[in-house]
C-alpha cells in the first residue's frame, strides 16, 4: 500500500517513515529537499519533492496514495516573519486536506500537539477537557487554528484522525523542535546547567518510538473526527534531570533560576528583538508558560488504540545513549532544516537553550 | 466566609470560560449558562475536577426570555442564592450594516441589550440584602469609540454603558455593587486569533488575552471599581478621547475609515 508522510525529515516524521517502511508500506517521503541529511534511507521510502505550500507538488506526491500522515509543521520557537506559523501550520494543512480530498485519499492522520490545550491546573489534561487560556504562543495558536480546518473536511467527509503528541523525545536528530534532545544533549555536554524556578513544573514527556507507533495505531483503529492524546509520563523539571543524572553516571550541579528572573530576562529579549532583529533566546509567552504544569493523559489512546507508554528511565536512557553516539557524528548537532529562515534557536551558543523549557 | 456562588452568562467559550475558571479559582461556585452543543458540559466537568468548587451548568438559548424565570426558578429550588453575576453573553460583528440580515440585528440586539436587563432584574430581586451582591456588565471600548463597521454591537454597548452607570446611581449606598467592563479587543474566537494577530503598534497593544480581562475584571468587581478597562493602552486611549477635540477625533475615524474602506 502506498502512503505518504508529509514532513519526511522532521523529528516525528523520518521515524515515521522509517516504521512503515519496516512494516512494508511503500513509503512517499514528502520534503523540500530530497538530499536532506535527516531523510532515512530504505528501499521502501521514495523521497518525493514538493512542499506543503504549493498544491501541485502535493498532488503528484499523493498521486495513488491511499493513505496520508501530515506531520509537516512549523514547530520552532521563534520565526523571523511571524506569518510564517500561519501559512505552514494552516494554510499549508488546509492545502493537504484539499489535496487529499481531491485525491480520494482513504484515511488521513494529522499530527497537531497537546499545545492545543497548553496549561493544565490539577489533573492531567483529556481530550474533552477545554483550554484555559489564551494563545500567546504563535505554535500552538496555529495548530489549533489547524485542527478547525481539520474538522471542516471530517464534516465534508474526509475521514481524517487527529493525534495530539505531548512532548515528544526519543532517538532522532537534535533539530530546532526536538527540544527535550537539546536538554539531554546539553546535559550531557556540560552546557545545560540549570532548572527553571524551583523545578516543579511539571510537563508530559511521550517518547518518539510510543508516538510513531500512536499514528500508525490511529490510522488502522483511530475514528474519523476524533482526537487522540500520545503522551506520556508526567514528569517535574527536578526528575527530569534526576533521572539524566542517575543513568548517565555524569553529576552537574544545577543552579535554580527564580522565575522573576526569567520572565524579566524574557522582556529583555523581546526588545532585543525588537529593535535589532536577532533571534531572541526566550520570550515572555514562554515564560509565562513556566508557571503552570502540562499534564496530559493518554487513557483514550491506551484503551482505543492499544497505545503503550515506555517507561520514562528507559526511554531517557534511550535517548542519552543516542545523542552520545551522535557527539562523534555530525548529523545531531548541525541543524540544516531552516534554510527558510535563520534559525532562531541553534545559532551556535549553547546560551539560548531555555526557550526549549516549554514546548510540546 | 460564605462560599459565594456566580452566575456565568456565555459561559462555554471565549472571556465566559476564562470568567468561569477565574472564578472557581477564587473558591466561587459556579452557575454556567450558554448554548447548547457549545461545550458547557465539558467545562464544567472540567472545573470540579480541578478546583474545590460546585458547579451546575445550563444549557439555554438566552434569546429566549422566557426561559430567564426558569433560570431564578430553579436556582430557587436547589436552595442556591446567587451573590455574582456576570452578563457576559454577547454577539459581536464586523460587518458593513447592509452585509448582516435583520435576524441577526434582532438577535444581536436580544442578547446584547433584553439579556442583561432582564437578568440583572431577576437577580436583583434573589438577592441577599445582607450580603454583598455584585454585578458585572460586559461593555466594550466601542461603547466609548464610533467604530465602522461595529454600529450595531457598539450601540448595544453604549446602552450597556448607560443602563449600568444609572443603576450605579440608583444602587448607591446599597449592598450592590454594579461594575462595567469595558475592554479592548480579547484574543478568543478564532477568527479573532487570526485578525487580532495582523494587527501591528498600538492596536496590537489594546488586544488581551481572554484570561487577562477576566483576572483584572473580577479583581475589579469585587474591589467596586464602577469600570474596568483592563491594559495600560487601553486606558491611554480612554484618557486622549476625553482630551481630545470632537474635530480630531472625527478626523481619525475618517482616515481609518479610508483605510477599511481600501482593505
Amino acid at each position: 500500500m502506498k502512503v505518504l508522510v508529509t514532513g519526511a525529515t522532521g523529528f516525528i516524521g523520518r521515524q515515521l517513515c522509517l516504521a512503515l517502511a519496516t512494516a512494508g508500506y511503500e513509503v512517499r517521503a514528502l520534503c523540500r529537499d530530497t538530499d536532506h541529511p535527516y531523510l532515512i534511507t530504505h528501499p521502501n521510502i521514495e523521497p518525493v519533492l514538493g512542499n506543503i505550500l504549493y498544491k501541485q507538488t502535493l498532488a503528484r506526491a499523493m498521486d495513488g496514495c491511499e493513505q496520508v500522515y501530515h506531520t509537516a509543521a512549523m514547530a520552532k520557537m521563534w520565526c523571523r516573519n511571524p506569518d510564517d506559523y500561519h501559512e505552514t501550520n494552516v494554510t499549508g494543512t488546509r492545502n493537504v486536506l484539499e489535496t487529499a480530498k481531491s485525491c480520494d485519499v482513504e484515511k488521513m492522520v494529522y499530527t497537531s500537539t497537546c499545545g492545543v490545550w497548553g496549561p493544565t491546573i490539577k489533573h492531567p489534561m483529556t481530550e474533552t477537557d477545554p483550554r484555559i487560556t489564551g494563545f500567546p504562543i504563535a505554535y500552538e495558536r496555529t495548530k489549533y487554528l489547524a485542527e478547525l480546518e481539520v474538522q471542516q473536511f471530517v464534516k465534508q467527509g474526509l475521514p481524517v484522525v487527529i493525534v495530539n503528541p505531548s512532548r515528544v523525545y526519543g532517538e532522532g536528530p537534535v533539530t530546532d523542535s526536538n527540544t527535550v534532545g537539546k536538554m539531554v544533549s546539553g546535559y550531557l555536554k556540560g552546557t545545560w546547567r540549570f532548572i527553571p524556578g524551583n523545578g516543579e513544573q511539571v510537563a508530559n514527556y511521550a517518547f518518539l518510538d510510543d508516538v510513531v507507533a500512536g499514528h500508525i495505531a490511529a490510522m488502522s483503529k483511530g475514528v474519523m473526527g476524533e482526537r487522540y492524546i500520545l503522551g506520556g509520563h508526567d514528569i517535574s523539571f527536578n526528575t527530569f534531570f534526576e533521572t539524566l543524572q542517575l543513568l548517565s553516571g555524569k553529576k552537574l550541579d544545577m543552579v535554580r533560576i527564580p522565575l522573576k528572573l526569567i520572565q524579566f530576562y524574557s522582556q529583555l529579549e523581546w526588545l532585543k528583538t525588537r529593535l535589532t532583529g536577532i533571534a531572541p533566546v526566550f520570550l515572555p509567552e514562554f515564560a509565562d508558560r513556566l508557571k503552570y504544569d502540562q499534564k496530559y493523559s493518554s487513557n483514550k489512546a491506551i484503551t482505543q488504540l492499544d497505545y503503550r507508554i515506555t517507561p520514562f528511565a528507559e526511554g531517557l536512557s534511550k535517548t542519552a545513549n543516542y545523542l552520545r553516539g551522535l557527539k562523534n557524528n555530525d548529523l545531531g548537532i548541525k541543524d540544516n532544516e531552516s534554510r527558510d529562515s535563520i534559525n532562531p534557536i541553534h545559532q551556535g551558543s549553547e546560551l539560548n537553550q531555555p526557550a526549549q523549557l516549554c514546548n510540546n | 466566609m460564605q462560599q459565594l456562588t456566580a452566575i456565568v452568562t456565555g459561559a462555554s467559550e471565549g472571556l465566559g470560560k476564562s470568567f468561569a475558571i477565574e472564578l472557581a479559582g477564587r473558591d466561587i461556585n459556579l452557575v454556567l449558562v450558554a448554548l447548547p452543543g457549545s461545550g458547557l458540559p465539558e467545562l464544567a466537568s472540567f472545573i470540579r475536577k480541578n478546583f474545590a468548587v460546585t458547579v451546575h451548568h445550563l444549557e439555554i438559548d438566552l434569546t429566549h426570555t422566557e426561559s430567564y424565570a426558569e433560570i431564578f426558578t430553579w436556582l430557587k429550588e436547589q436552595h442556591i442564592t446567587a451573590h455574582l453575576l456576570i452578563n457576559n453573553a454577547g454577539l459581536g460583528n464586523w460587518s458593513w450594516f447592509e452585509d448582516k440580515n435583520i435576524a441577526f440585528y434582532k438577535m444581536q440586539i436580544e442578547l446584547n441589550v433584553i439579556t442583561p436587563v432582564l437578568l440583572t432584574r431577576l437577580f436583583l430581586a434573589q438577592a441577599d440584602a445582607s450580603v454583598t451582591s455584585y454585578i458585572l456588565n460586559v461593555g466594550s471600548l466601542g461603547g466609548l469609540f464610533l467604530v465602522p463597521k461595529k454600529q450595531v454591537y457598539g450601540a448595544t454597548k453604549s446602552f450597556i454603558r448607560y443602563f449600568t452607570k444609572c443603576l450605579q446611581l440608583e444602587l448607591y449606598g446599597s449592598n450592590v455593587k454594579l461594575s462595567l467592563l469595558s475592554p479592548g479587543g480579547i484574543n478568543t474566537k478564532p477568527e479573532l486569533l487570526v485578525m487580532n494577530n495582523t494587527l501591528k503598534g498600538i492596536s496590537k497593544a489594546t488586544v488581551l488575552e481572554p484570561e487577562q480581562v477576566a483576572r483584572i475584571a473580577i479583581d475589579g468587581l469585587l474591589k467596586g471599581k464602577k469600570e474596568i478597562i483592563p491594559g495600560v493602552v487601553n486606558r491611554l486611549l480612554v484618557l486622549l478621547n476625553s482630551l481630545l477635540p470632537a474635530y480630531i477625533k472625527d478626523n481619525i475615524i475618517k482616515r481609518r475609515l479610508n483605510t477599511i474602506l481600501v482593505s
